[in-house]
């Protein structure tokens, strides 16, 4: 029996939401994913009869649904968007040739048919055993015995995700000669600012987090604050006439009023989704107005010193010249042509300064 | 009767010795000048987030510091006029200071206007004429050199701004920063301080004498005397005149819309102005569209930045040789025109190689107009008219400079596409480039008629005068003359 080959319509298409006076941003390609329910029930009927029978819940027919799958630019990772979740949808990924893993981001909880296929090593046996491990341990009843065809070894297997615990890395491993991985997760953030965020004692501070705008929209965010291993959730409940929380899709601000230095520390951001809420964090640090004002002050004495020494040095100069002048004839006058060279220098009559 | 000096100066400038410090102060006062507003945007986006305003409101701030920076050029003028260099120049650097740290602990955006955008701006235009004007009474001989050298002080600051700016807000937040940076920019009274008056000697030619006053260490202001168009100084003509014009005149020069070099400087600049800084601000957005990621796009600029760096004191120097000094003003105007051809081939560009290569060569135009700047200026109206020009033309070039980066950016709006904004960059530079070129050349020939016709009447005259000896005037292609028309 053939693994059928699935065929994806890659259509571009983004709606600009953005319009800035000084970036035009060219057409991201984003895929639009249709599949057709003929697709779909393949993985009810793709049974290879070496493998063992994995499918126990996509037996039911499932009615064509539109699919959305973003895939991001180095193809490592792909998000999965279901308009229309249902726990009994089955959704495939395949990893094959180069890539060895691939981050799959859910938004719900799903059924995920997770394959690997690998051309195997120079010698190529014909069967080989595969198994899956999660977060390295071994997934019990799934080692099976794979058979080497048309040149590859395939690893299937139906994973049910049905909450946080089910996320993780999952790694199909052939023999004791080759793994990949899929990282199942939550849509996770980027542009974690590495550097705190400074504020002063007494003043405002706005902190941010955002998620990548072509990811899903979380539906909502919450805001931690740890103290020791205890998380504290911050919300405006817990504190109004301190904290205020902002959330606008796919940004959320927190802003701190009349912060002190106990404030300073990690504060953790999570976009919470169905599957799962995935988390960055945000540094801040506090300080009072004596950081700043040592270097303002040592630059300003600087300058105070500069500013004198050149003034002195130069009263010292003219009174020296003062006091020559005084001594020897004043003025005398020298009558010479004025010639130079570069530019033809014109100058009408004769000048002598005192040098 | 006078002889027609070129200068007028009433003295031989030193072309050196002391100069030279002086050149590194106006350096350090013309860097500032221009680097700080640029500088100042990496604080932008977190200033957006604290006082929860848009991002074209916080680009204000910048705005309003450019438009007081140029707006004040004429009060600037006025004042360096009455008071010399030095004084205002450390004025400056004060004001530039308190607006930083007012600023500091600001509570609204409108704050940040007033002290940064306002006074920080006006601080600002209180270096830059001072810096400027002071060159001139410096340097005669080697003064394009002089002038490539301070404007050297734009790029070389600004690059290391940007990089202490970083810093500063990783180690400070905004607030810190800017009060540090108040206290960096009071440095510039340190320049202020270098700028010494130049030292006149008081003339032993009775009619060569100027009424200016003869100070060992003052300088009073030279463009009351010489506004008047014959070459005779004399300040009862100005008393006489109607009490409000002659205290205008006394403090700047307004005569000066009736001198023929000044206005095809100021039309064919006005214009330039529309196309001056757009490519430069759109030069990264236009690499990012192009497919290039953000550090090669910022690299780009580096580039830019760097060449510009070295061709200005080339410039300069190429400028003082003996071939480029006396037609100094088509070298001039090939550096505009140089310009727009770089920004109508620049859509030919294709891949990060071609912006590399056009990053290159719009550097060296850039570098090379902005060297030839203001002594193309000097060369025309003589350096003791140099300050009352230098203010007006900045004040009248406060609207194209304020309207060309938002003109740019509605044009990139609208067509979607950066090379119509090109296209349009490069023909308001190109334009004023053959403009100034025709112009100049019926200048110059109009120069040199009046020039003989002076010579003739001169040599009539100088038979008059027994008490001094007169060298015949050379001829003189290099200097406009001051009271011409």
């Amino acid at each position: 029996m053939q693994q059928p080959h699935r065929r994806r319509d890659r259509l571009t298409q983004r709606t600009e939401e953005r319009t800035t006076m000084t970036a035009a941003w060219r057409q991201l390609p984003v895929l639009i994913l249709l599949i057709l329910a003929p697709c779909r029930t393949v993985s009810s009927k793709s049974v290879d009869p070496t493998t063992q029978p994995l499918v126990s819940i996509a037996s039911q027919p499932t009615d064509t649904r539109s699919v959305v799958l973003q895939e991001s630019v180095d193809q490592t990772t792909q998000t999965l968007v279901s308009i229309a979740p249902q726990p009994t949808d089955t959704r495939s990924f395949v990893l094959k040739g180069d890539t060895t893993f691939k981050n799959v981001e859910l938004l719900n909880p799903v059924n995920l048919s997770l394959e690997c296929v690998w051309t195997g090593s120079q010698n190529k046996q014909p069967s080989i055993t595969g198994y899956w491990r999660k977060d390295g341990a071994e997934v019990q009843d799934s080692r099976v015995t794979v058979n080497l065809k048309e040149q590859q070894y395939n690893l299937t297997k139906v994973f049910s995700i049905a909450s946080e615990e089910n996320l993780g890395n999952y790694t199909c491993v052939f023999g004791n000669e080759f793994e990949m991985y899929f990282i199942l997760g939550a849509p996770q953030m980027g542009e974690i600012r590495d550097k705190p965020i400074v504020s002063y004692v007494g003043d405002i501070v706005v902190l941010i987090c955002k998620m990548d705008e072509k990811k899903p929209k979380p539906n909502t965010w919450t805001w931690y604050k740890f103290n020791g291993t205890d998380r504290e959730e911050i919300s405006a409940a817990t504190d109004p006439h301190r904290y205020l929380t902002i959330n606008d899709g796919w940004k959320t601000k927190l802003k701190v009023k009349n912060v002190s230095e106990a404030d300073s520390g990690l504060y953790h951001c999570g976009a919470v989704y169905n599957i799962s809420t995935s988390m960055t964090h945000v540094e801040l640090k506090v300080i009072t107005i004596m950081e700043p004002l040592k270097p303002f002050i040592s630059i300003l004495i600087e300058v105070i010193i500069l500013v004198a020494a050149i003034l002195i040095y130069e009263r010292s100069r003219s009174k020296k010249k003062e006091a020559e002048a005084n001594g020897p004839n004043a003025e005398p006058k020298n009558a010479q042509p004025q010639t130079e060279d570069n530019g033809g220098e014109k100058s009408s009559s004769v000048r002598q300064r005192k040098a | 009767m006078p002889p027609a000096a070129a200068t007028n100066l009433g003295y031989k400038p030193p072309d050196g010795g002391w100069g030279w410090a002086v050149v590194f102060a106006a350096f350090i006062s013309i860097g500032f000048s221009y680097a700080f507003p640029k500088s100042l945007t990496i604080y932008f986006k977190e200033i957006q987030e604290y006082f929860s305003v848009s991002y074209s409101e916080i680009a204000w701030v910048s705005s309003v510091m450019l438009a007081s920076m140029y707006a004040g050029g004429p009060v600037s003028s006025m004042l360096v006029n009455r008071y010399g260099s030095r004084p205002v120049v450390m004025v400056g650097g004060l004001m530039v200071c308190t607006g930083m740290v007012l600023a500091s602990f600001g509570t609204t955006i409108i704050h940040l206007y007033l002290c940064v955008g306002v006074i920080g701006g006006f601080g600002l235009a209180f270096n830059l004429q001072p810096a400027l004007t002071i060159i001139g009474t410096y340097f005669q001989v080697k003064r394009p050199l002089a002038n490539g050298l301070a404007m050297t002080g734009s790029p070389v600051v600004l690059s290391t701004l940007a990089p202490l700016n970083q810093f500063l807000f990783d180690s400070f937040g905004w607030r810190g920063s800017f009060l540090v940076l108040g206290s960096i920019v009071l440095n510039c009274c340190v320049a202020g301080a270098l700028m010494r008056p130049v030292n006149k000697k008081a003339q032993s030619q009775p009619d060569n004498e100027s009424p200016m006053s003869r100070g060992k260490a003052s300088v009073e202001a030279a463009s009351e005397d010489f506004s008047s168009p014959s070459a005779n100084p004399l300040a009862e003509d100005i008393k006489n005149k109607s009490k409000c014009q002659s205290f205008v005149s006394r403090y700047i020069d307004l005569s000066l819309f009736t001198h023929r070099g000044f206005l095809i400087y100021l039309v064919g600049n006005v214009v330039m102005f529309f196309g001056f800084f757009a490519p430069i601000v759109f030069l990264a957005p236009y690499a990012k569209h192009q497919g290039t990621d953000e550090y090669s796009a910022a690299l780009l600029l580096s580039i830019f930045a760097l060449v510009d760096m070295f061709i200005r004191p080339v410039t300069g120097f190429i400028g003082n040789s003996k071939w480029i000094r006396p037609r100094i003003q088509y070298f001039f105007s090939f550096a505009v025109s140089y310009n727009g051809v770089c920004h109508l081939l620049c859509p030919l560009a294709s891949g990060y190689g071609g912006l590399v290569v056009y990053a290159v060569f719009f550097g060296l135009a850039f570098g090379m107009l902005c060297a030839l700047l203001f002594e193309v200026l000097m060369d025309l109206v003589g350096a003791h008219r140099f300050s009352s020009a230098v203010g007006l033309v900045t004040i009248i070039e406060c609207g194209p400079v304020l309207l060309g980066p938002p003109i740019s950016g509605a044009l990139v709006d609208t067509f979607g596409d950066y090379k119509y904004m090109y296209y349009a960059c490069g023909v308001f530079m190109l334009g004023p480039g053959i403009f100034l070129f025709i112009m100049h050349y019926y200048n110059y020939k109009k120069l040199d008629e009046e020039h003989r016709q002076r010579v003739t009447v001169e040599m009539r005259t100088s038979e008059e005068a027994v008490e001094f000896k007169m060298n015949p005037n050379e001829k003189t292609d290099n200097e406009t003359q001051g009271e011409t028309f």
